[in-house]
Formats: C-alpha cells, sequence, structure tokens
C-alpha cells in the first residue's frame, strides 16, 4: 500500500518539494507538447475553431480518474493518503464563472501561461503579472470577501454520492460523455476548418474502445467487491496444484512461532476450530473465525500481509485455503501438521524430547515456551512503573490519530498547530503547554431533543471554534489528563465537523510532565476566526436508525460500559441490561497504566482484540455507552486507529434506550 | 530552403495522446504527493513573497497570505510551478517552438491584446484564489476525483468563458 507525502504529512519536507518539482516537469512539457504554449491554440474552443484544450483536458481527467478508482479498486491506496478539496459552492460557481471571463479575455490560465512564457510568449508574462496581482487583490479585499468564501461549505462531497451512483457507474457515465464530447468535437472541426483530421479515424475508434473497456472493467471490478463474488473468478487449477507440489502453500510451526514472538505486523494467524476449543487454548495472538465466515471476515485481505490458518490437524486447512486461493487470495498458508504439530514442536519441553538437543535449541524452545504458555490476558490492575515508559518519539502524526509527546514539542511554534487541553481549569492555570487553551469537554454537550449529554450541534460547535480562533486547516492536538475519552470526547466535535487534522497527545499531559516538556502559566493569545457549519454529520445514529440496522445482516453492536451494567447486574436507570444481540468489550479494555500516565493498548494488542470481536472492517458497527461519553473512545480507537471504515456512535445512550419502553431490553 | 524547411516548428502531439501523459502525470501526483496538480497557488504566493518584499509587516498582518507565515515560497506548489516552467521551456525548445512574440491576430493591435491578457491575468487569478484551484487544481485534479465542487466550478469556467467569448472576440481577428 502506498503513502502519499500528504499521508505522512510531509507535503513540507524537501522530498516533497523535489517530487513536486518532477512531477511540475512533466506537467509542463505534456502541456507544450500539447500545443498549450500557444494563447491562440488555447483560445480556439471558445470560437469553436481548434478543440485541443477539450481533448486534452478530458481525456487526462478520464485517465486520472480510470487510474485513482483502479488503484484504489487494487488496494493499492486508500483514501486517507489523498487529500480531498471540499466542495464550496458559493465560491467554486462564482470562482467559476470569473474565472472562465478571465480565461478567455486573456487565453491563458495560470499553468498554460508558465508553459507561454517557457516559449517566450509575452502576452504570457504580462497574463502571469495580472494574475499575481489578482492574488493580491484578494488578499486586500478578504475581509469582505470571507462570507463568499466559505458560503455553501459542504465538506467533502463526490458527485456519484450525491447523483445516487457507484463511483464506477458516474466514472462510466463520465466517459461516455466525454467520448461523445471527443466525436462531436472531430466532426465540428472537420466542418470548419482543416483539424478534425481524428473524425472516424482507426485512432479515435481504438483509442474510444480502450476508455470504454477500462471504465467497464471498473464496474465488474467494484460488483465484485461489492457484491457477491462469482465463484469463477478464473486462478488456474494448475497454477494451485503447483503451489502445493512445491509446498509454498505450508508453513512450519517453528517459522510462525518466530514470527508471532517478533510481532510481524501483516501476519496473522487463524484458529479455525469452534469457538469453545479456541477459548480453551489456542496459539497466542490467533484469532478465531470459523470456516463458514471466513470469507466475510478477510475480505479486503487479499494478497496483504500474511494469513495462516490452522486447525487440529490438515484437512480443514486445507479446504479453506484452497477456497481461498480460488478467490484470488495468494498470501494464505497453513500450519505445517495444525495444533499437533505446534504442540509437539514447539511447546514440548526440551526434557521430554528425544532428539539430541544443543545448548542454542533449548534455549530457543524455552524462549517459545516462556511466550505461548505466558496467559495472553493483561492484568490491567497491575500498572507498570512508570519508570518503565519510554521516552516518546517524534514521528508525524497520521490525522486522526495519535500525536506523540516528542512530535508536538517540536512544533509547538508552527501557527497552525493548535492545543487545546481537556482538563481541569485550576490544573491548566498552574501550569499548561505553552500556546494551549483550556476547554471542558462538556462545554460542547448539551440537551438536544429532550435528550441530556448530547453532542452539541455544528451550528454551536462551530461557534466555540471560532471563539478558540480555530481553522479547518489547523492540526489540533486535544490534551487529555488521565482520562483519554474526555479527549476522545472533544475529537467527536471535531470529526463532526469534518475537521480532518486533529490527534490525541499520547499519554496526555502527565506523559508531558513525565518526559519533562516545556510548560507555561501564562495564558495563550486568541484570535477570533470564522469556522465555517458543515452539514450534519453521517457517523450518529439514532434509535430509530439501530432498529434499522438490527434488521440488516452485517452489524454489531458493542456496548463499552463496565459489565455489571451489560449484564443488567447494576442498573443506574429505568431498566438494565443492553440492546439485544449487543457484545460487550469495556472501554477501560483499551487502557492501561504506567504510573500516572494512562495510554491506549499497542495497536497490535488492539487490533488483535477488535479483529475477533468484528473480524470484517466494513461490518457497520454501532458504539454506544450511557451518555456517549466512553463510546468517543472506543470509536477513536476502532475508526482512526484500526480503520474500521462504517463506525456509528449512538450518543444518547443507554440513558435514552433503557428509558423508551418501546424499544427491546436483552439481559 | 530545405534545411529552413526541416528546422520550422514541429507539428503539436496527437492531443488524445498528449491527454494520456498529462493524466497519467496527475495520477503520479495522487499517488506520490497525495494531492493533485497545480499552479495557481504557486503564483499566489509568488505573489505574496513579491509583496512582502515591499510591505513586509501589512503582509504579514493579512489575514489571508499572513497565514502562509514568513516563507510562503517553502511549499510543494510553488516547486511543482517552477517544474512547470522548465518541462515546458524543454518541450518548446526541444520542438522548436520557442519564439519571442505576443500572440494575436493579424488585424489585432498589440496593445490591445496585452491588456486583454493583463485583465484576463488579473480576473483568473482573482479567481483561483476564491475558488482554491484554477483549470489545473480545481477542474482537473477536483474533477477526476469525482468531487462535486470541481466539477460544478469546471462548468461555470466554460459557461462563462463562452458567454465572454463574443465581446474580446477581436484580438483574434486576421
Amino acid at each position: 500500500m502506498i503513502s502519499t507525502f500528504f499521508g505522512l504529512d510531509a507535503l513540507s519536507s524537501s522530498s516533497a518539494m523535489a517530487a513536486a518539482f518532477l512531477i511540475g516537469l512533466a506537467f509542463g512539457f505534456s502541456l507544450e507538447q500539447a500545443g498549450f504554449g500557444s494563447s491562440r491554440r488555447l483560445a480556439g474552443i471558445f470560437y469553436f475553431r481548434d478543440m485541443a484544450v477539450l481533448k486534452v483536458m478530458f481525456t487526462a481527467l478520464l485517465v486520472a480518474m480510470l487510474g485513482l478508482q483502479y488503484a484504489s479498486g487494487l488496494g493499492l491506496i486508500t483514501e486517507d493518503q489523498l487529500f480531498f478539496m471540499p466542495s464550496i459552492y458559493g465560491p467554486q460557481i462564482v470562482g467559476g464563472l470569473i474565472f472562465g471571463v478571465g480565461f478567455v479575455m486573456g487565453a491563458w490560465c495560470p499553468g498554460t501561461a508558465a508553459v507561454g512564457l517557457a516559449s517566450g510568449r509575452m502576452d504570457a508574462l504580462v497574463f502571469l503579472a495580472g494574475a499575481g496581482l489578482g492574488s493580491v487583490f484578494f488578499n486586500e479585499l478578504f475581509g469582505v470577501l470571507k462570507g463568499l468564501y466559505t458560503w455553501g461549505d459542504r465538506g467533502v462531497r463526490f458527485a456519484w454520492q450525491d447523483l445516487g451512483l457507484s463511483a464506477a457507474g458516474f466514472g462510466f457515465l463520465l466517459v461516455a460523455v466525454a467520448l461523445v464530447l471527443f466525436w462531436g468535437a472531430e466532426y465540428l472541426e472537420k466542418r470548419r476548418t482543416v483539424g478534425g483530421e481524428y473524425w472516424r479515424s482507426p485512432f479515435l475508434r481504438s483509442f474510444s474502445s480502450v476508455m470504454i473497456l477500462l471504465a467497464l472493467g471498473l464496474m465488474a471490478m467494484e460488483g465484485r467487491v461489492a457484491g457477491d463474488r462469482p465463484a469463477g473468478l478464473q486462478i488456474s487449477t494448475s497454477a494451485m496444484l503447483a503451489e502445493i507440489e512445491s509446498a509454498k502453500d505450508h508453513m512450519e510451526p517453528e517459522e510462525l512461532a518466530d514470527r508471532l514472538m517478533r510481532g510481524e505486523p501483516g501476519l496473522m494467524a487463524v484458529d479455525i476450530r469452534p469457538a469453545e476449543e479456541y477459548a480453551e487454548f489456542h496459539i497466542r495472538g490467533a484469532v478465531n473465525i470459523s470456516m463458514a465466515d471466513l470469507l466475510e471476515a478477510l475480505a479486503g485481505r487479499e494478497n496483504k500481509g500474511i494469513i495462516v490458518l490452522y486447525s487440529n490437524g490438515m484437512t480443514h486447512p486445507a479446504q479453506a485455503r484452497d477456497a481461498l486461493f480460488r478467490m484470488g487470495f495468494t498470501n494464505v498458508y497453513m500450519l505445517t501438521d495444525g495444533l499437533v504439530g505446534f504442540i509437539d514442536r514447539i511447546l514440548k519441553p526440551a526434557s521430554l524430547r528425544t532428539e539430541p538437543l544443543s545448548a542454542e535449541q533449548r534455549a530457543r524452545i524455552n524462549s517459545w515456551r516462556q511466550y505461548f504458555l505466558s496467559s495472553e490476558k493483561p492484568q490491567p490492575a497491575q500498572a507498570e512503573p512508570e519508570e518503565s515508559l519510554a521516552v516518546s518519539q517524534p514521528v508525524a502524526p497520521k490525522w486522526p490519530g495519535l500525536v506523540e509527546p516528542a512530535w508536538l514539542a517540536e512544533n509547538l511554534g508552527n501557527r497552525e498547530v493548535r492545543v487545546i487541553e481537556v482538563r481541569a481549569q485550576a490544573q491548566y492555570n498552574s501550569g499548561h503547554i505553552p500556546g494551549s487553551v483550556c476547554v471542558s469537554h462538556d462545554n460542547f454537550r448539551g440537551v438536544v431533543g429532550g435528550v441530556s449529554s448530547m453532542l452539541q450541534p455544528p451550528e454551536l460547535l462551530a461557534w466555540h471554534m471560532s471563539l478558540m480562533g480555530i481553522r479547518p486547516t489547523d492540526r489540533v492536538i486535544l490534551v487529555p489528563d488521565d482520562e483519554p475519552h474526555d479527549a476522545t470526547l472533544v475529537a467527536m466535535a471535531f470529526a463532526r465537523l469534518g475537521h480532518t487534522r486533529f490527534g490525541i497527545l499520547n499519554g496526555g499531559f502527565p506523559r508531558w510532565i513525565h518526559e519533562k516538556r516545556p510548560v507555561t502559566t501564562e495564558l495563550p493569545q486568541v484570535e477570533k476566526s470564522q469556522y465555517p457549519v458543515p452539514s450534519p454529520d453521517v457517523f450518529t445514529v439514532t434509535h430509530k436508525e439501530i432498529m434499522e440496522v438490527l434488521k440488516a445482516a452485517d452489524h454489531v453492536i458493542l456496548d463499552v460500559r463496565p459489565t455489571e451494567y451489560y449484564t443488567g447486574e447494576k442498573v443506574d436507570e429505568a431498566r438494565g441490561g443492553h440492546i439485544p444481540g449487543a457484545k460487550s468489550r469495556p472501554y477501560t479494555e483499551d487502557l492501561f497504566k504506567h504510573g500516572k500516565v494512562t495510554l491506549l493498548k499497542p495497536l497490535e494488542e488492539l487490533a488483535n482484540a477488535y479483529t475477533s470481536l468484528v473480524p470484517n472492517k466494513q461490518a457497520t458497527v454501532i458504539i454506544h455507552c450511557r451518555t456517549g461519553h466512553q463510546a468517543s473512545q472506543t470509536f477513536f480507537v476502532m475508526r482512526y486507529l484500526l480503520g474500521y471504515e462504517r463506525v456509528l456512535w449512538y450518543d444518547a445512550g443507554w440513558s435514552e434506550w433503557a428509558s423508551r419502553s418501546e424499544l427491546p431490553v436483552e439481559k | 530552403m530545405i534545411m529552413k524547411e526541416s528546422m520550422g516548428p514541429k507539428p503539436y502531439m496527437n492531443p488524445y495522446l498528449a491527454g494520456v501523459i498529462l493524466g497519467l502525470t496527475l495520477l503520479a501526483s495522487y499517488l506520490v504527493l497525495g494531492a493533485g496538480l497545480g499552479a495557481s497557488g504557486g503564483i499566489a504566493r509568488i505573489a505574496a513573497y513579491l509583496e512582502g518584499g515591499l510591505a513586509p509587516s501589512h503582509v504579514g498582518s493579512s489575514e489571508y497570505f499572513g497565514a502562509w507565515g514568513k516563507e510562503p515560497l517553502n511549499y510543494y506548489l510553488v516547486f511543482m510551478f517552477l517544474g512547470v516552467f522548465a518541462g515546458g521551456l524543454i518541450s518548446a525548445v526541444l520542438s522548436r517552438r520557442f519564439k519571442f512574440q505576443v500572440e494575436r491576430g493579424l488585424k489585432a493591435p498589440r496593445q490591445f491584446r496585452l491588456v486583454l491578457a493583463l485583465a484576463g491575468g488579473v480576473l483568473a487569478g482573482f479567481a483561483s484564489r476564491l475558488a482554491q484551484g484554477c483549470t489545473s487544481g480545481q477542474a482537473l485534479s477536483g474533477s477526476a476525483m469525482l468531487l462535486s465542487g470541481s466539477l460544478v466550478f469546471l462548468i461555470c469556467v466554460f459557461a462563462g468563458g463562452y458567454a465572454a467569448a463574443w465581446f474580446v472576440r477581436r484580438q483574434w481577428h486576421d
């Protein structure tokens, strides 16, 4: 999978600058080759003389669109690695119209004018000077234009969603429209001028066919990913037999043991035995997926990482592996000799082995036994001493996500890096991170629709952000004290606003202190901003929507309250128990402590825990607690840290569910 | 004479082929940078830098340019813009199309053409700041991502262009 400079938050690094220059080279070269170093040729489209602009621009649009959709369909790139511009209709409509007038008057646009200047065109130089002046005018008038600048801000919107189509379906439509335009342009040129040389040419025929085929291929691929996978995806039987022949489909127990102990990312051991047997004993780190659920649970993991299947023996894994191979998985292995072999070759104590062993082999066996026979269950009561906590490294954060104290310390002066401490006012006053403001998570909540403690609607949240001087492009770091879910609740406010770059300080304020980072008692200078109000978010659900989801097949409800509330032993509301079918996963299970520092558990551990609860990352997951507060932490973990795609938040939570007697309850 | 003939400018590339190369460049930009192509952002930052040279405190305190900090040129789009110029130069020289001139219709006065180019530049520069992108950043890069607002921008550019085309046609009269 590709990590882009944007995804790594490294667009301002010198290597990104170099890459941008090289891309610019190719950009300028192709524009000049297309003849866009000539204003006369560019203006031609507006007088139906020379339609080159239409042909070049729309061909480029189609190629890039198809390429991007194939890249994402094949799992090469994910959405979080791409910068999507928001749709802000006011300025885009007004700006588009003004731009069009400027385009036809000047007969250049910014990119082509650069190429025109490089071709010696003095009118391009004048146009560029004008464009610079126009930018300066905009800056001077920004005060009065602000209203228009954010008017009609709808956040990131895709045309296919707005039209109720699939991405590939809309792409096909676009290809069809573009081809009609191409043929029309050729015909027009042929009639009016000397151009039109490609009208009915074999070139344009084959070019059109290739475009249509590529668009159709995309639709077929989308159908395969979304719908039932047809069994007939052709992976040749001989290829499969060849792999079996060369035992490429096996992994030896020793190899699996070593790789599991190293904590290799992307390695997934899957126990396909019944849940009772799994509960009794399993290889440490393995997840339990039944044979019937395998395809669904492993969807999206084909050819990503390594999947090792095991059962007691070899028959079931072999069948499962063959089935997966036919579906296009080439990264599935089975454990040689199954669990029986693993116990014999890995877990059997050295003293019971009949073969002669060297000292090295004995040591290796002992380390295996120590790792795989030790309890996987962490002891939450036992806090590790604070001294054992390693000092953070300045790694660039992934937004939204966790932010390392070392990174924040390096970026404290940056105007676009804003720190919000979600701590008690008195403690903030006696020392806080320089430049930070302090706010209580309860500031963002109120009575909505008769239910208390609801996250406020976007208008109010945007008002809060404006008062704090936060702009949509800022990187916002939320700093909790020893309760990460205070910060994740504020994170929900940012999520509701469609803010893209926010994160939680890993370990919160206590870790900042533990690492002896700077603190101050001075208050920051804050200038009011105008935070735009977006449309409602898509992740908050009501009890009615939950009743709808309960009917759908692929959903999981996670109840993150303490277990005794889930079981109904303890009741603080009208009724006790849980939503029918809900699974219990107390939010505290995701935490551990080093002295005073509360941290989320390591990602690998969280990933394993949640994979056994919700194997399918595309499944609809509804998270709730009593008031939405604790649930915000699990939401943060699943949505942003583990990459579950459809995570929903039932903000009203058990306090509403219990009080509505028409809603079903299970104990 | 034969020599001179062969030294004339080369014909333009097949526009569909040029479009494919441009599209692949845009795709590379998505996959490497994570963002599309852009040109007006580079121009605006160069303008902010130049204005900053004349009136540093004014630019530093202005709300829009001020947000770019003390070094507005330290941005990937500025480097991309320089690349566009360099790539255009290489291509123009290789294809023997480099020529100092003010491009216009034979009957159109040079000054008329230059005034229109300046006014067009001002409008385009202003509008691309307002809409957060130009033909490259919004119309091409955003539309290829199938973003609603970018497609609306693309349609509006052509609507505005065709609406105004008749009024400025004289600059191309031969």
